[in-house]
């Protein structure tokens, strides 16, 4: 019998949850009738989640004149779709402990997605029209697939990583995944955001990440999160030479109007801000 | 077009004898053949073709005759000890532990001189050693360590380099020009690599070394 990702992903649904104060939070703001209040306040009944939002918006992420003291005016000032975001962002590696695996460790996992977060969210900057809480939030996101694989199936993502080892060119892992398992983690991960009903950004950016000509809805925050992808591999292995890594696919740079030059800066800054974002989102 | 580069491709070089087993595959990038060598094994060629490997905190001596270009690579580690002395690590050591390192060592110049090597002429790169795992003892620096006093001893110029530091490595080497690709590997593959590495280590600690060493 074939196994297909959404499979796989109904069989982790009781394991892995999103936090409640995230799923208040959607609500309300899918709601026409609810205020900035209202979201100050659901924010306000989670204590924990309350004092991980102040710590972020008075971080250098934001970099506001002042301190940002309560919640009324973390959500005034960081916005409230942003405030939801982020409240994903937080619990995202607490809500995957539920489901561990042997091949990498959450601490490494875990930093190339906030590697990507954090160059999506710099490169948001500069292409515009792009919201850099949500392309975070989706740089976090964008291989929770892996984790799916990683714990389901561990023989054949270790042959497909196996595959990547014995291969002379560093084959691709999403490409390894389709030739050993028949798909990759991008398919799962965009399984797993359809399950848990987020915003069709963030199902796009997960799912099309390494296949950006498929997305129709939001293709430049999927462009953007290919790239910032890629440039976390750099950041990671401490090289600036793109020839040491998957390429990057041409449309990425005419979907965000960004070019080369745009990659030391996204690299150094992500390389300087890691280790204070690791306490704040892991 | 995959009719016509597979056609195009020529057949894989001839392999000296001992190494038809390693498996060889053909490198789009350098348009020749590579063989792939795992932990515990080596690979000698006269042809012009590549001998690749992944490296955790394993060792990789490239080794080629910088005349003729005969060469090749190995791939191991030391075992190791219940004892942290770090001065059990060097190559006239009488530690069990760094027989293995002599062992690969001597195997991979032998060879080398066996099929017309020079002595004098023999050039070396080393790479590997990373520190893949935290809180995992330093075991890439011991078997840095060993390799450099190892070379040393054996008055064997080191021309290159690229060892330490916290990546696996895929190196790629062509004895016949001396040509080295070495790729930094991401931390996903850290753990296939350990795994990799204590599979070799198991068996070698199970299955002690014959004492048929030769010297020269």
């Amino acid at each position: 019998m074939t196994i297909t990702p959404s499979d796989l992903v109904k069989d982790i649904g009781g394991l892995v949850t999103l936090p409640d104060v995230y799923l208040r939070i959607s609500r309300l703001i899918d709601d026409p009738n609810s205020s900035a209040n209202d979201i100050a306040k659901v924010v306000s009944q989670d204590p924990s989640f309350t004092v991980r939002l102040l710590r972020v918006a008075n971080s250098s992420l934001y970099n506001f004149s002042s301190a940002v003291g309560t919640v009324a005016r973390a959500v005034a000032i960081i916005g409230t779709s942003q405030v939801r975001s982020l409240a994903l962002s937080m619990s995202i590696a607490s809500s995957f402990d539920g489901l561990p695996n042997t091949l990498v460790s959450m601490k490494n996992f875990w930093r190339h997605s906030l590697f990507c977060a954090l160059i999506a969210r710099h490169l948001a900057k500069q292409a515009r029209r792009c919201d850099p809480d949500t392309v975070f939030t989706a740089g976090l996101l964008h291989d929770i697939g892996e984790l799916v694989i990683f714990n389901r199936m561990p023989k054949q993502a270790e042959q497909a990583l196996q595959a990547i080892l014995d291969s002379q060119d560093e084959l691709p892992v999403y490409l390894a995944e389709r030739q050993v398992i028949g798909f990759s983690h991008s398919e799962v991960g965009g399984e797993m955001a359809r399950q848990w009903n987020l915003p069709p950004l963030l199902e796009e950016c997960i799912a099309f990440h390494h296949d950006i000509a498929a997305a129709k809805r939001h293709p430049r925050e999927v462009a953007l999160v290919h790239l910032a992808n890629i440039f976390a591999l750099m950041a990671e292995l401490d090289t600036l030479d793109l020839a040491d890594l998957p390429p990057i696919d041409p449309l990425a740079w005419e979907l965000t109007g960004l070019d080369a030059e745009c990659v030391e800066p996204a690299v150094r800054e992500a390389q300087a801000e890691i280790e204070a974002v690791e306490k704040l989102f892991t | 077009m995959a009719l016509s580069s597979e056609s195009s491709r020529p057949k894989p070089p001839l392999v000296l004898p001992g190494f038809e087993h390693v498996k060889r595959s053909w490198n789009a990038t350098y348009a020749a053949y590579a063989a792939r060598i795992l932990p515990g094994e080596y690979y000698v060629t006269k042809s012009q073709e590549g001998v690749y490997t992944t490296l955790g905190s394993c060792i990789s001596a490239c080794i080629r005759d910088r005349i003729s270009g005969i060469g090749g690579m190995n791939h191991f580690m030391l075992p190791a000890s219940g004892k942290d002395e770090s001065t059990t690590w060097t190559a006239t050591g009488l530690g069990a532990a760094t027989r293995y390192g002599n062992f690969a060592m001597e195997h991979l110049i032998n060879v080398i001189l066996r099929n017309g090597g020079v002595r004098g002429n023999l050039e070396v790169k080393i790479f590997g050693g990373g520190r893949i795992l935290e809180n995992m003892t330093d075991v890439g620096n011991r078997n840095i360590a060993f390799v450099r006093d190892y070379l040393k001893t054996e008055s064997l110029r080191v021309v290159a380099e690229d060892v330490g530091d916290v990546f696996p490595r895929m190196v790629v080497y062509f004895p016949a020009t001396g040509t080295v690709k070495v790729k930094r590997l991401r931390s996903l593959h850290n753990n296939v690599i350990v795994n990799q590495e204590k599979a070799y280590i198991d068996t070698i600690v199970d299955k002690p070394v014959s004492g048929d060493i030769e010297l020269f």
